[in-house]
């Protein structure tokens, strides 16, 4: 099938480019009512686009990790630059048809892949005060039964508590207007 | 290959379906669009009220009904149980605890009664009681004091109020600092409601507005927990003194190019500045801020409470609760933690005792040179050294927790203030020497809190009753004003 098969007719030609237009203009629309630019970034406050990450947000201020990490130092991998926008397009996807479907449950878990990124993560920055922890483990325990750091740490950084309710009144940055300053 | 247009004329029901594929779709995205706004909608909905609240809405049990765990948690700052080494929540006696203050305080109200305050709880009833609200003072003296405040200041405007009486305000005044000085009653978001720190940025050109939400977590606070002065001998207007700067070099700057003047000293007749409490300015100087955390960090630390997180509003001391406090960042020991916080608190009173020790007798000498005919010419340079010691003493002294928030900028304080009152007293004991009296100059016995009042010819037992006359016949008065414009009156004692 050739792409002249989608051309219309010589005479349709303005119409459809106006209808073609509307459609794209309408898709555009929805990248910014959804924030869609600011995914790329590092930016904490793009997780509380969407208010389910409110807890999130706020456990992480109020923790030591609140000074001086954000969300993506930890929860993407640092390997490489493709495998941390894969890996934040993989988990956006999956997150926004959640999110959209409304099927987020009231007490949000990591998964297996987010566990593994997020405990390299805590290797990254602590090498030094866990050298000990890697000797002993290599030698004790199989790969598979690996610990992960916050089965012992359990009150880090987000505590214990991730309830959706479980954080009433959370004060967090609000969300940026749609409408521009000028238009107001 | 033909085009689409000509598969459409051989079977027009397929242009049909193309029509309805493409109202479906643009259907659908339009759908998709509602999806994220009606989503976006809900995060400014957060905030349910079981009962919609005034503003303003001074009663903090009213606040308490739709917050009961916030409430709950703020009640208990009346406890008064918790003793550190130097301080904690229950009230101590400074005056009896160091009695070189009575006599640094001469001819001004702190020489009376000067307690360690307890709890927000507490604010209006130990203002109420204190012998210092004896003197006539203005209605500024409650700024710091009630939700009240917001709400007459409304009616008023700041001026009128800080105009006003200290005495004619007083049935107006009946919460204590609480929910509505620090949240919008709508959003609960944290706001200001106290001019004064509004307009002193005003006037360093700074937008209070622009806050983040953290800086406004101390910001807050820094509505009452800083140094300020009532400008203006008629207007009492209260005001920061940040216009130089807010450290104390700059402060002292500004005090001595305005000419203010807290009070004169009953003894050396010197110009004194009194400082208040600059826990925001010398926080400020400190490596906690400057490594980014607010005063909510520390004294209103997360708490979980049944499967609820939510921010502790037992405003008080860390050392009483480190492990919500310290611990979420530092790994030592509770046991260790105390002790490097004892260790910066003895090291800094040792300082703080060798300065009063010194400006104490300072103003003795001073008195014994007027007493044996020193002329003002005279003594003007070793007043202002008088003054400046005091204040920088002072400034530390009056500071809660100082001597943790910023230990190096503390002790360059008070280590000046050494160096001026020792510098007051070379130049008096030159001056002593030259109008022929015998040095050392006799010091009077103030050991004690009564044998220093009594030095300064304090008649503490008139104070004493004319006060528990105030508290038997006008406090009632003012209750039951109050009682009648509020229909119930929280007992906060």
């Amino acid at each position: 099938m050739k792409f002249g098969f989608f051309l219309p007719p010589r005479k349709w030609l303005v119409p459809v480019i106006i209808a073609m237009g509307v459609f794209t203009g309408l898709v555009l629309l929805i990248l910014h009512i959804g924030k869609a630019g600011s995914y790329l970034s590092d930016n904490p406050e793009t997780c509380i686009n969407c208010h389910v990450m409110f807890p999130q947000y706020s456990s992480w201020q109020h923790s030591s990790h609140g000074r001086f990490t954000v969300c993506n130092d930890c929860h993407v991998p640092h390997n490489n630059i493709v495998n941390k926008f894969l890996f934040k397009a993989m988990d956006g996807l999956r997150h926004s048809t959640i999110f959209t479907l409304r099927l987020e449950p009231q007490v949000i878990h990591i998964k297996k892949a987010g566990q593994e990124v997020v405990n390299e993560n805590c290797e990254r920055c602590h090498e030094n005060q866990i050298m000990m922890m890697e000797l002993y483990r290599n030698q004790e325990e199989e790969e598979e039964n690996e610990l992960l750091c916050w089965e012992c740490h359990r009150e880090n950084p987000h505590g214990r508590v991730s309830s959706l309710s479980s954080f009433p009144y959370q004060q967090v940055p609000k969300l940026s207007p749609i409408i521009p300053e000028w238009l107001k | 290959m033909k085009k689409i247009s000509d598969t459409i004329k051989e079977r027009p029901w397929l242009g049909w379906v193309l029509y309805l594929v493409t109202i479906i779709l643009v259907f659908l995205v339009g759908l998709f669009g509602s999806s994220i706004l009606e989503r976006r909608s809900e995060s400014n909905i957060l905030v349910q009220t079981v009962k919609p609240i005034n503003d303003p809405e001074p009663r903090n049990d009213i606040w308490g009904e739709n917050y009961p765990r916030e409430f709950e948690t703020y009640l208990q700052t009346k406890d008064t149980n918790f003793a550190s080494k130097h301080a904690g929540s229950h009230t101590i006696d400074m005056l009896a605890r160091y009695p070189d203050l009575v006599v640094m305080w001469a001819g001004y109200a702190f020489s009376r009664e000067y307690n360690q305050s307890r709890g927000h709880f507490y604010a209006i009833n130990d203002i109420r009681k204190t012998l210092r609200t004896d003197v006539p003072q203005p209605a500024t003296c409650w700024t710091c004091k009630s939700t009240d405040v917001p709400r007459m200041m409304q009616k008023l405007g700041a001026a009128a109020f800080y105009h006003t009486p200290w005495n004619e305000m007083g049935p107006e005044i009946v919460n204590p600092i609480g929910c509505q000085d620090c949240h919008d009653p709508k959003t609960l978001n944290l706001r200001i409601t106290r001019p004064a720190l509004i307009e002193a940025f005003q006037r360093q050109g700074k937008d209070i507005t622009k806050s983040t939400h953290n800086e406004m977590r101390s910001l807050v606070c820094a509505q009452c927990h800083v140094e300020y002065y009532f400008k203006g001998k008629e207007e009492k207007y209260l005001t920061f003194p940040w216009d130089k700067g807010s450290i104390v070099d700059s402060i002292e700057k500004y005090y001595d190019e305005t000419d203010f003047t807290d009070w004169v000293h009953a003894l050396s007749r010197t110009p004194m500045l009194k400082a208040q409490h600059p826990d925001y300015e010398l926080f400020q100087v400190g490596i906690h801020f400057q490594r980014g955390l607010s005063c909510a960090d520390c004294h209103m630390p997360y708490k979980s409470v049944g499967g609820v997180k939510f921010t502790d509003h037992h405003v008080q001391s860390p050392l009483n609760n480190i492990a919500n406090s310290c611990q979420v960042c530092h790994r030592e020991s509770e046991a260790e933690l105390t002790k490097n916080v004892y260790e910066r608190q003895d090291k800094l009173f040792e300082l703080e005792g060798i300065a009063t020790n010194l400006i104490v007798k300072a103003h003795i000498e001073a008195k014994t040179a007027w007493n044996n005919g020193a002329t003002e010419e005279q003594m003007k340079p070793i007043l202002k050294l008088i003054r400046h010691a005091q204040w920088r003493f002072d400034f530390v002294a009056a500071s809660h927790g100082g001597s943790f928030h910023a230990p190096l900028e503390c002790a360059r304080i008070v280590g000046t203030s050494i160096q001026k009152a020792e510098e007051a007293r070379l130049l008096l004991s030159g001056l002593l020497i030259k109008l022929n009296v015998k040095l050392p100059v006799q010091m009077p016995d103030i050991s004690t809190k009564e044998k220093a009042q009594k030095f300064l010819g304090l008649e503490m037992d008139k104070l004493y009753t004319s006060k528990m006359q105030f508290i038997k016949t006008i406090l009632p008065q003012w209750d039951s004003i109050a009682l009648k414009r509020q229909g119930f009156l929280f007992k906060y004692y």
